[in-house]
């Protein structure tokens, strides 16, 4: 069963095609990358899914529900957290309220139980609390939850967007560029922490990424993007001998010289 | 091993519960209790005229409604310039009330704290109404959207003889359970009660800042691309703080009426909205204590700057006018000199000697 089904989108700003005549399918449990060089359409294809940009032709379902025309915070409620690219977070407040506000939708207590803060909304703030260091000891960031996500360094705070997309509890976790400007160290954590996120805890992955070592070693399946169309799909193996795939990314004449 | 409960020092929260707490030491529970029981007892040991009294009733209205300004201005990063609208639209309720069924009826002089929460209510509709095109403007230009608010309501009531064009509309006096509250006693019982309505309100936003209602307003503030993709819906969100914001504000308006017995339109001008927007920003934005330090000290500079000009108005020719010109000069002057060297204001001076007496003797 596919579990995000991309059908045809086409995605326009007046006369560019950011993405034309787009099919992708996301299989459960799997790590899925989209590549492709820049200004490809990757991080619109991210923005359709998760309802920033609405597709001008086609659509988007998950599991039989459409998505085309949703909006960010009713897609993030079906269960599909995205991790951005540039650095989203709540800056002026703590790691730990930056994960809780990812439980927004399950603190089900109303304003005056909130006004008076016994019973019912302590206990829920006290259990989401609980899921909330889960997540935290998942992705060891037990030094900093108290701080500032404002007065973080960069590698820390893309550690935490993408814990604040885990602390969703998603079926699908779309991650834009999680590891760009990172150093190899910072790499191999978030690989590591993604291959984890997909193995321990079943989450389908989405995974956006530059860096064609760590996509080729972890997906289990391949698109390729170039100039907003579909070029190529399937396994690294194939990607990686896929004719179209070398001449969008090395140029034509480059793989004429290697004859 | 027992430790003491009355610090902070090898005291470990055992469950989340525990870190929820508002107090975490006994220390600091005694503190806040003695303070608080101090502002009830003052009065008793050291009464004061009639005039001191109403700065001060004065001061913690204004803190009442600043504390409704920092909710949309400081916590959610909305800026109102039309916060003196709000609070007129509490105290013409009250006016209405007397227009209609007489300023002396038993609803009025009996009833008034249901007709405060009700003033507050009305707030609360108007500020959800003007919060509206939230939903779609951001930044400057919801700004002006709040602003054509205020000039919408000063409009309206200078031109409809329902509130009197503006003119005073007098509210009876209210009735406790000594009986009616007479001339004498009048600035000290309004004292009470908006003492009591500061401490509850205080204590409100308290809560709701530790929970959902409270983060989400940050989050709109700080980011709300991201508080979408949260989960958040960053208009509604912005419609509520307004709304949250209108409440504060309409209580302040109905404790207002009150105080003074009377509502006219002058002290719900524009340059009241600046004036609690100035507050605010002294205060500290997005802080729960600058709202209080910021009415205290706006007042009490503008107490000062008016004997100031009496004093130098003695000495300089009258045709200066100095009286009138030094009151926005220090006013403006304040503001300025905030923005540029303390722009988390007094309550970052606050926080700084919390964290220095906490410590004390040592460093760090």
């Amino acid at each position: 069963m596919t579990h995000l089904n991309i059908s045809d989108v086409t995605l326009s700003f007046g006369g560019l095609k950011a993405l034309s005549n787009v099919d992708m399918k996301i299989e459960p449990g799997l790590i899925t990358s989209i590549i492709g060089p820049n200004g490809a359409g990757k991080t619109s294809m991210l923005n359709c899914i998760s309802g920033f940009y609405h597709p001008t032709r086609g659509d988007i379902f998950y599991k039989n529900k459409k998505l085309t025309h949703a909006s960010p915070h009713q897609i993030s409620n079906l269960g599909i957290a995205r991790a951005f690219q540039n650095l989203e977070l709540f800056s002026g407040l703590s790691v730990l309220d930056n994960l809780l506000l990812a439980r927004h939708q399950n603190l089900n207590y109303s304003i005056l139980h909130a006004i008076f803060f016994y019973g019912k909304a302590s206990r829920i703030e006290a259990e989401n609390r609980a899921y909330v260091e889960e997540v935290i000891d998942f992705m060891e960031l037990e030094p900093y939850r108290k701080s500032l996500v404002g007065n973080l360094s960069y590698g820390i705070q893309k550690k935490v967007e993408v814990a604040r997309a885990m602390t969703l509890a998603p079926d699908i976790l779309l991650l834009d560029e999680p590891m760009a400007g990172m150093n190899i160290e910072e790499k191999e954590d978030i690989v590591r922490f993604v291959i984890d996120i997909q193995k321990e805890r079943n989450i389908t992955v989405v995974l956006v990424e530059h860096d064609l070592g760590v996509v080729m070693d972890i997906s289990d399946r391949i698109y390729v993007l170039d100039f907003g169309q579909l070029i190529g799909s399937g396994t690294p193996e194939e990607i990686a001998q896929d004719p179209k795939v070398i001449e969008a990314y090395i140029g034509e004449d480059a793989s004429d010289e290697q004859k | 091993m027992s430790t003491n409960p009355w610090l902070a020092t090898g005291n470990y929260f055992t469950s989340y519960k525990q870190e929820q707490a508002t107090f975490h030491t006994h220390l600091d529970r005694s503190v806040f209790t003695l303070f608080l029981f101090l502002l009830f007892a003052w009065p008793v040991f050291f009464p004061m005229g009639n005039k001191y009294m109403l700065v001060i009733d004065n001061i913690l209205i204004a803190i009442v409604a600043v504390m409704g300004l920092n909710l949309v201005t400081g916590f959610a990063g909305l800026i109102s310039i039309g916060h003196a609208a709000f609070v007129g639209i509490g105290a013409y309720t009250v006016a209405s009330f007397c227009r209609i069924m007489g300023d002396s009826h038993i609803f009025v002089t009996h009833f008034w704290p249901v007709l405060i929460i009700m003033a507050g209510l009305m707030g609360a509709l108007f500020g959800g109404i003007v919060g509206l095109p939230a939903l779609r403007l951001k930044h400057l230009y919801l700004a002006i959207a709040t602003l054509s608010f205020q000039m919408i309501f000063q409009w309206v009531i200078n031109f409809m003889s329902f509130f009197n064009q503006g003119q005073t509309i007098f509210v009876g006096r209210v009735t406790w359970f000594t009986g009616t509250v007479g001339r004498k006693d009048h600035y000290l019982f309004w004292y009470y009660v908006i003492l009591i309505f500061v401490v509850l309100l205080g204590f409100g936003i308290r809560n709701l800042l530790k929970t959902k209602y409270g983060r989400s307003l940050v989050a709109v503030r700080d980011n709300d691309r991201a508080a979408d993709a949260m989960g958040i819906h960053p208009g509604l969100t912005k419609v509520y703080a307004f709304a949250l914001a209108g409440f504060f504000a309409g209580v302040a308006g109905a404790l207002h009426a009150y105080l003074y017995r009377g509502v006219g339109f002058e002290s719900f001008t524009l340059h009241e909205s600046i004036s609690y927007l100035a507050m605010a920003i002294v205060g500290g934005l997005g802080t729960l204590n600058g709202s209080f330090w910021g009415p205290v000290a706006i007042k009490l500079l503008d107490l000062n700057v008016e004997q100031l000009a009496e004093l130098a108005g003695r000495y300089l020719p009258s045709s200066m006018n100095l009286a009138t010109a030094l009151r926005p000069f220090t006013f403006g002057l304040v503001i300025v000199l905030f923005l540029m060297f303390e722009p988390r204001g007094i309550a970052n001076w606050w926080r700084i000697v919390k964290s220095y007496t906490k410590l004390w003797p040592f460093r760090y």
